[in-house]
């Protein structure tokens, strides 16, 4: 356990933490667009910055990507730090001006939003999907594609690998902006551009689980698709 | 005198300018600023990540700090909110000032912006780089970025601008690979992608992945934070993905071109040359005195550093592109105008250094063997040759030959393995990883020893006389150089004497007349050192045979090199190299921001009982999982700079 305090409260913190569950521990609000509590962290939106004091000094820092450490000093809300969220989040609004979460966040840390009828749900790039896919699915259909030097990619983007997807459906799932849409008709489910067949429940006959999902449960645990033919409430 | 209009370089400012802001103040000198040359040329005016710099007080700021932002955006990776969105943002206002709807407000947001990304960017791009000259252009050249409705036409005008790249870890690596770029794809989970990046600049990368002296980690920004990036090895993790996922071949060239080209030496240096040439479409041919190809990392590197399936591996790759290597193939003499006549139109020259020198003490002339040179021991072991073991053998020199030579010594056999060192652990050339294994592995180390002679009883090595030496002034290298105590001469009894003093090249291949004309008093071979051209046109060289003995990379740099000389050569262009950032600290940022302390990634080391037993590899390498949290913690360190 380590000693930290945050906006002067404090608090004893596990080893290893990182800032930002710990304050969210203490209901301090710090906004957020691409942390999850079961994924490594990303520091991409750069909405959830704190000062941290280091070496005497106050420095900005991403709260999801700063572990916690003996003698750490926090401050969750000085005007430095809404400053800070404020220009991320007017960037993100520039930007995504049609996106209902980013209009959400932008106007709740100070953005003048302006109303509008669209309803883009664009990808962000928070890279809760890409995460997802390879941390806990372990399917890896999801890759980064972004650009640097020598790459030629005008707007870096999200690659989906359709071989490697199972059709689990996290992805849309965890999506922050609605951006991963899955949609099913008569035993069909289609995510990105991938249309799966349904496997029916041999217990209530209803639609359960994309085929694809229920082999790879098979080849990645050993247990025959056979014995997986049963939807959660049946077993 | 340095004439800079204005400097801001490093955030020091430095204004000569005779109107504008800076008006009327007396000239100061720019001293410590930036070099009044780029790369042995001049220029007019230069925005990089640290600053602008203003040598032609005519120059279009504005149009300057457009070029700058457009080559930002190609290298910003976009993945967080701030950095490519506040470059897209400033450029944007930039668009609407030029249409004469901007004012001294949007100046403001500008500088808002630009502050605002520096301190909350996700990498050291984004904070050290993107936008922070733009901050000096629009505080400094206001009047400028004003007067922009009436220069509309002007702004949009293409100009002529060049940039350049490079990173701190770029610039340490002698082969400037995009260090960034692959650890960016590998953090990304893309592993194949990232080795082909590698293989751009570096066709070996499972060998160097395994045996690189890696300087570029001691130029890491994160080295004096919480460590270095494991470079080395998230290459080698690049390479082993590869490997282990059934390994992808080269790429095969597009068009075929008639020229043949010949390769003498298929080391680091020759394949790498052959590689590239191979992949422009040329016809190559390698010229090899042995029945191995890859030269000292073949015959040299023991085993247990580099496992030989990893470099055979990576020598067929380049075979079944096409090249041809022709095994126990010495050119004894490089008879040109004959090649020439067999239709060779260049040649490279790439035989490395591997006569041995002589330590320098009586006996040693004698020839016998229980006195080798270390270069030949090491070559003899890997071509399959026996080792008869004895009890005790000592080994002269503190480089990379010598710790190979002892610890392979322990593990053919060998009970006491001593290494005897003329200077003082500080000075010693080996690396520091080599020597802590070494010494883990039981090799014992004599420092400040030097030899004096050999001594023999019955025309066996009985011993070695030495003498007790202390450190004095430093000599040419910049090493203090030892200095012998008097009267202190003892003898150090032993069996067997390696001399691992160095090595040169052999140039008997050369005539008399080429021996003149392309060789330096070092008896190397003399290159212009961009172009690796020689004095006779269509020759070139490069590798240890140019530079003395020296390391796989800087061999593998002069082989990609010679191969980009000499298609230049052929096509009758100009060889265009790479910038050297010369005089530039790279290192230099401003404020860096806080980063969150990570901890390095740590690999497995084989233990010492287990070493002993054989030739295993030693050093364990990085999972697919863990070179991705590795790769996690780089910077990104990009520095950019364009000018005109
Ligand atoms: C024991 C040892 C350990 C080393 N360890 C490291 C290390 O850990 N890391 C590192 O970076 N560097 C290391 N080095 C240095 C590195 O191996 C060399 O700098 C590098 O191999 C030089 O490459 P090259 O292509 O110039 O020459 P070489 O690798 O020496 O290759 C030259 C080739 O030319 C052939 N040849 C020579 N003459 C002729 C001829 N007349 N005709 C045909 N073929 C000919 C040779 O047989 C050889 O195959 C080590 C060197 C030694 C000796
Ligand atoms: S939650 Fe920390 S950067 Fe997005």
């Amino acid at each position: 356990m380590v000693n930290i305090s945050i906006n002067g409260q404090k608090i004893r913190a596990k080893e290893g933490a990182n800032v930002l569950q710990e304050a969210k521990d203490l209901r301090i609000d710090i906004p957020t667009l691409c942390y999850h509590n079961d994924l490594t962290t990303f520091g991409a939106c750069r909405l959830c910055t704190v000062e941290v004091k280091t070496d005497g000094a106050w420095k900005l820092a991403a709260s999801c990507q700063t572990e916690v450490a003996e003698g750490m000093e926090v401050l969750t809300d000085s005007d430095k730090v809404k400053e800070s969220r404020k220009l991320a989040a007017a960037l993100l609004y520039y930007k995504y001006p049609g996106t209902q979460a980013i209009r959400d966040v932008a106007e709740k840390l100070g953005v003048e939003v302006v109303p509008t009828e669209t309803d883009s749900r664009d990808c962000i790039l928070c890279g809760l999907c890409t995460r997802t896919c390879h941390e806990i699915v372990r399917a890896d259909a999801l890759k980064f594609q972004d650009r640097g030097l020598g790459r030629s990619l005008e707007e870096p983007k999200i690659e989906f690998i359709s071989p490697a997807c199972i059709g689990c459906g996290s992805c849309a799932y965890v999506c922050s902006t609605g951006f991963v849409r899955m949609e099913a008709v008569d035993g069909k489910r289609m995510i990105w551009d991938k249309v799966f067949k349904m496997a029916v429940c041999n217990n209530c006959g209803r639609y359960f689980a994309p085929v694809e999902q229920l082999e790879f449960i098979s080849r990645t645990t050993g247990v025959p698709v056979s014995n997986l033919m049963t939807c959660v409430s049946c077993r | 005198m340095n004439t800079m209009a204005f400097s801001s370089w490093n955030g020091k400012i430095m204004d000569n300018r005779t109107t504008g802001k800076g008006a009327g103040k007396a000239k100061k000198s720019a001293e410590g600023a930036f070099p009044a040359q780029l790369d042995g040329q001049s220029f007019a005016a230069l925005m990089g990540w640290n600053g602008l710099v203003i040598v032609d007080p005519k120059a279009d700021v504005v149009a300057l700090t457009l070029a700058y932002l457009k080559e930002a955006k190609g290298l910003s990776c976009g993945e967080c909110s701030v950095c490519m969105i506040g470059i897209d943002r400033v450029l944007d206002i930039l668009k609407k000032m030029a249409a004469g709807k901007g004012d001294q407000h949007d100046l403001g947001e500008i500088e808002e912006i630009v502050k605002g990304v520096m301190a909350n960017g996700k990498c050291n791009f984004g904070r050290a780089a993107a936008l922070t000259p733009v901050l000096d252009a629009v505080k400094y050249f206001k009047a400028d970025f004003l007067a922009l409705p009436n220069a509309e036409k002007k702004f949009m005008e293409h100009k002529d601008y060049r940039s350049a790249v490079t990173a701190p870890c770029m610039n340490a690596c002698p082969a400037a690979l995009d260090i960034p770029g692959y650890i960016e794809l590998i953090r990304n989970n893309k592993f194949k992608e990232s080795l082909d990046l590698v293989r751009d600049r570096c066709i070996l990368p499972g060998v160097i992945g395994r045996s690189c002296t890696h300087i570029c980690e001691d130029a890491c920004v994160r080295k004096d934070m919480d460590g270095s990036l494991a470079i080395r090895l998230l290459k080698r993790s690049a390479a082993d993905q590869d490997l282990q996922g059934g390994a992808s071949a080269l790429t095969t060239p597009k068009v075929e071109k008639k020229e043949k080209i010949a390769i003498v030496g298929a080391g680091p240096a020759g394949l790498a040359a052959a590689y590239h040439l191979r992949r422009m479409g040329y016809q190559v041919t390698i010229f090899e005195a042995l029945p191995k190809a890859g030269g000292m990392a073949a015959v040299g590197i023991p085993d247990y550093r580099l496992p030989k399936d990893i470099l055979n591996h990576e020598v067929d790759l380049i075979k079944r592109m096409g090249v041809e290597i022709r095994f126990n193939s010495p050119v004894e003499l490089l008879n040109w105008p004959d090649l020439q006549k067999e239709g060779y139109a260049a040649a490279f020259l790439a035989v490395g250094a591997h006569v041995g020198t002589k330590i320098g003490c009586r006996g040693e002339e004698i020839a016998s063997d229980d006195v080798v040179q270390g270069a030949e021991f090491l070559r003899n072991l890997s071509l399959g040759k026996q080792a008869v073991p004895v009890n005790k053998v000592v080994i002269i020199g503190g480089g990379n030959v010598a710790l190979d030579c002892a610890r392979n010594c322990i593990r053919l056999g060998y009970k006491h393995v001593e290494i005897v060192y003329r200077r003082s652990p500080a000075e010693m050339p080996g690396s520091k990883e080599e020597i802590g294994e070494a010494i883990h592995e039981n090799v014992k180390f004599t420092y400040l020893t030097a030899p004096v002679g050999i001594v023999r009883k019955v025309g066996k090595v009985a011993g070695i006389e030495c003498m007790k030496m202390k450190l004095g002034e430093p000599d040419a290298s910049g090493r203090k150089r030892p200095v012998p105590i008097k009267g202190s001469e003892f003898t150090l009894k032993t069996d067997m004497v390696i001399a691992a003093t160095g090595q040169k090249p052999d140039l008997a291949l050369l005539t008399d007349k080429e021996k003149v004309d392309m060789t330096t008093t070092w008896g190397t071979i003399k290159t212009d050192p961009r172009s690796c051209s020689t004095a006779v046109g269509g020759i070139f060289a490069g590798g240890d045979c140019v530079s003395g003995p020296a390391t796989l990379i800087e061999a593998l740099n002069m082989g990609n090199k010679a191969a980009k000389s000499i298609d230049a050569y052929l096509q009758g262009k100009t060889f265009a190299d790479d910038l050297i950032f010369e005089g530039i600290d790279v290192s230099q940022q401003r404020d860096m921001g806080f980063v969150p302390p990570t901890k390095t990634g740590e690999v497995k080391f084989l233990e010492v009982d287990e070493r002993l037993k054989g030739f295993a590899e030693v050093e364990g390498g990085f999972n697919a999982a863990a070179a991705i949290k590795e790769a996690q913690r780089c910077l990104r360190c990009y520095r950019l700079m364009v000018w005109q």
